[in-house]
């Protein structure tokens, strides 16, 4: 009783949190080695060879349990650690403050250089407990789902093809964008997007945006040129940000937005496009509009009093805040969570689908939405400002979807991957990119370093290297089950 | 008795002495104010008033400046640009009682703020936490603000809280400006108001101050006992303070409702202010070197002097 009393209420308050994730036996080296390995393979590529693959459903069904395990182990680990910088900074800060006036220089010194280096590795093993170790192991888990299923969806993709019937899905009809409607009225949301434009602005929600016209006009041309080609009816403005965050987002009636960090970490025009295109679905689909037709303005008031506080209650019935909230603090990654509404998934999955056929339509490679997706959840998941996986359905479910759309696409030759264009607009971008670093470096801080302290410690975690590296968690288990 | 010669040439002595002493003097005075003695070059901000108006488009010849009742050379320069604007709110024990102040002070910031600032965002109550350091992104503050957990602590440590902010402004470069929202209260500093007043005569950061509580300084004002409103008083006094000896501005409204007007006043004073730099003769001695500017302007060979507001002084 005792024991159950300490592993259900107490031992979360007394911080034995490993407990909670009780070690298990680690899976056979030959069982689990061949799945690691191909775990670490691309998305592109496991839709290539996973028909190959003949791995037992007991198996997969083992090593699910393993990665949830490890992610809860590693996770457990991180928050523990995390803690414990806690409560030795708050142990220096107390010390300092009750020492304050009679401290000498040179200990004021030190204490404030190991106020420092703690407050570095307190948020490190923060992000890497919240973002790190489950984007990475949520994209492990993507991939083992995709071995164990794609093959069966693959037959049944060729069997629809083979009958006809992937005709019937829902906006099937490809042969035919640009004069199919998806939903009508999207002139209607004009007036809202400037509104919502105006209303982000004036709230200091919208970052400056980058003056060279070389990068405007290129990222304007594509565009354009996947505008031209899609069901979008209304006229298309873009602003390029200059906000290193990974990230683009449409406002209702065409406007759209793409952050400098996503021209950045694009590496070729067929990616970038992949993303335009997605949120170009978005506008396409009019999902702003239907947001607002589903919840009620009580409801919006009380998301908005969730995010905000009461700070922008004030406005919040006004539809142009409305927006501002919806777009302006979802798409930047700020604070709103429209999984709240059970709404984000479906629209996310929408999207998808129109920005695929949009992006073949425009004679883009549409796998280059599926490699870029695959990179920011592989290389920069654990980046506390890829927002633009803040939204995400299931990995799996997005890119089964995706794969799907493009092998239901009629087959096209001399797709655009890479454009001259994409390169030159890299350079000028190195330039802007210069700038804004050097505006970084001249950013005051409040939390100035102490000079001539020691480098502030690294968390042990080298974003290049597989997660499994973090824990090292089948080698502590087996420790433990020792 | 001394002979008319003699008489002559005595005077000669004194008249060349005293033109010696007095040309040393001039040069003296002169050399003073044409270089810095410590090469401290200062920019010191001032707000010119007339009537409540905020007075701008003076120029070098309608001002006067004095460093220990001396008059120093100067010029008007462009204000330091971006400006580091820091809000520091108090989110301790009280803030139940002026959530709401709080909640219109930072839509009103929201709202009236212009870009291309640094800004930042401190909360207290015990500790002193930087919930946003400097950006240009004005809404991550609002971000951070609605994300505020409950208070952590049964504590307004006001006057640790302000010389913590001073003490790291204090070493930022260009224009500093701390917003200070709080009762004023201090409930257990380690820190006394005296260091307070010393931290704020030896940073170079304007000070504004927005007195929370709305309600006690208006609906609740009548039925405020003695000893409420003595600490009132000095909560509000010491609010005042910050303030006047920094050249910035107290602000204690009655209404939730100002807290918007608030700072929308906080920023015309700031977009109005005159830049005045010089360069500093005072020692650093470790004592207070009042400072005095006189701003007027010559109508029909009659000056008229208007209100100037700035920092009482320099502690080096």
């Amino acid at each position: 009783m005792a024991l159950l009393c300490c592993e259900l209420v107490l031992l979360p308050i007394l911080g034995c949190t490993e407990h909670l994730v009780a070690p298990k036996p680690p899976l056979a080296p030959s069982l689990f080695r061949p799945l690691e390995a191909d775990l670490q393979r691309s998305y592109l590529d496991l839709f290539r060879i996973s028909p190959e693959l003949h791995y037992t459903s007991e198996q997969i069904n083992q090593v699910h349990d393993y990665l949830k395990h490890v992610e809860d182990y590693c996770v457990a680990q991180y928050k523990k650690k995390a803690d414990e910088y806690q409560s030795r900074l708050e142990q220096e800060q107390g010390s300092l403050k009750k020492q304050n006036v009679s401290l000498s220089g040179a200990k004021r010194h030190d204490t404030h250089c190991e106020i420092q280096n703690l407050r570095a590795l307190k948020s490190q093993t923060e992000v890497i407990a919240q973002h790190a170790i489950p984007v990475a192991y949520d994209n492990r888990e993507a991939k083992l789902d995709l071995i164990e299923q794609w093959p069966g969806q693959l037959r049944q993709v060729r069997q629809e093809i083979a009958d006809g019937s992937y005709r019937n899905r829902r906006w099937g009809d490809v042969q035919d964008i640009g004069f199919r409607q998806i939903e009508s009225g999207q002139e209607d949301d004009i007036k809202d997007g400037e509104e919502a434009i105006k209303q982000m602005k004036q709230s200091g929600l919208m970052p400056k945006a980058v003056e060279s016209p070389e990068i405007v006009d290129y990222v304007t041309r594509v565009a354009e040129r996947i505008a031209a080609r899609s069901d979008l009816h209304v006229p298309l403005h873009v602003t390029v940000l200059n906000s290193k965050e990974i990230n683009a987002f449409a406002l209702p009636g065409g406007f759209l937005f793409v952050n400098r960090g996503l021209l950045e970490a694009a590496d070729d025009e067929s990616e970038l496009a992949g993303v335009m295109a997605h949120e170009t679905g978005h506008v396409v689909a009019r999902h702003s509009h239907q947001l607002m037709t589903r919840s009620t303005i009580a409801q919006l008031i009380y998301q908005t009093a969730q995010v905000a506080g009461a700070v922008l209650t004030g406005g919040a019935a006004s539809i142009g805040v409305y927006y501002a909230l919806q777009y302006g603090f979802y798409g930047l990654g700020l604070a709103l969570d429209l999984r709240l509404l059970g709404v984000s998934r479906d629209y996310e999955l929408q999207a998808d689908q129109l920005g695929v056929q949009f992006t073949w339509n425009a004679g883009y490679d549409p796998t280059g939405f599926i490699r870029f997706f695959d990179k920011m959840a592989t290389q920069e998941g654990y980046v506390n400002g890829v927002s633009w996986f803040y939204d995400h359905p299931p990995f799996y479910e997005r890119m089964v979807d995706a794969e799907r759309e493009i092998m239901f696409l009629p087959p096209k030759t001399n797709v655009v991957v890479q454009t001259p264009e994409f390169q030159q607009m890299k350079t000028v971008l190195n330039k802007v990119r210069a700038k804004a670093d050097e505006e970084e470096r001249q950013r005051p801080s409040l939390l100035a370093p102490e000079q001539g302290c020691p480098a502030p410690q690294k968390a042990e975690y080298d974003s290049d290297k597989p997660i499994e590296t973090l824990c090292s968690v089948p080698n502590n288990l087996k420790t433990a089950s020792k | 008795m001394l002979s008319t010669q003699q008489s002559q040439d005595r005077i000669k002595v004194i008249v060349v002495t005293t033109a010696l002493a007095l040309a040393a003097a001039v040069f003296y005075w002169t050399a003073l104010d044409a270089a810095p003695a410590n090469g401290r070059q200062l920019s010191l901000y001032v707000t010119v008033e007339k009537d409540g108006d905020l007075v701008t488009g003076l120029r070098d010849a309608n001002f006067r400046l004095y460093e220990d009742e001396r008059s120093r050379s100067f010029h008007l320069d462009q204000p330091e640009s971006p400006a580091s604007i820091a809000l520091l709110l108090e989110y301790g024990p009280n803030y139940g009682l002026f959530h709401s102040d709080l909640d219109a002070l930072m839509q009103g910031f929201m709202d009236k703020a212009p870009d291309g600032n640094w800004y930042g965002l401190a909360t207290f109550s015990h500790d002193l936490a930087v919930d946003v350091d400097f950006t240009k992104e004005r809404a991550r503050l609002s971000q951070a603000y609605a994300q505020l957990g409950p208070p952590g602590w049964n504590e307004s440590d006001t006057f640790d809280a302000v010389y913590s902010m001073l003490d790291k402004m204090s070493r930022l470069p260009g224009r500093r400006v701390l917003i200070v929202a709080g009762s004023g209260i201090d409930t257990f500093s380690g820190h006394t108001l005296d260091d307070v007043e010393k931290k704020l005569e030896s940073a170079n950061v304007i000070v504004y101050t927005i007195g929370l509580g709305s309600m006690l300084r208006g609906e609740y004002e009548p039925y405020l006992g003695q000893d409420a409103r003595i600490t009132l008083l000095q909560a509000e006094a010491f609010l005042k303070m910050l303030a006047t000896d920094s050249g910035g501005e107290a602000w204690l409204p009655n209404l939730e409702g100002a807290y918007p007007d608030v700072i929308n006043g906080i920023m015309q004073d700031l977009a109005s202010q005159y830049r005045i730099v010089y360069d500093s003769q005072a020692p650093a001695d470790g004592k207070l070197h009042k400072v005095k500017v006189e701003a007027f302007q010559v109508v029909n060979d009659k000056r008229s002097d208007f209100k100037v507001r700035v920092r009482n002084g320099w502690r080096f």
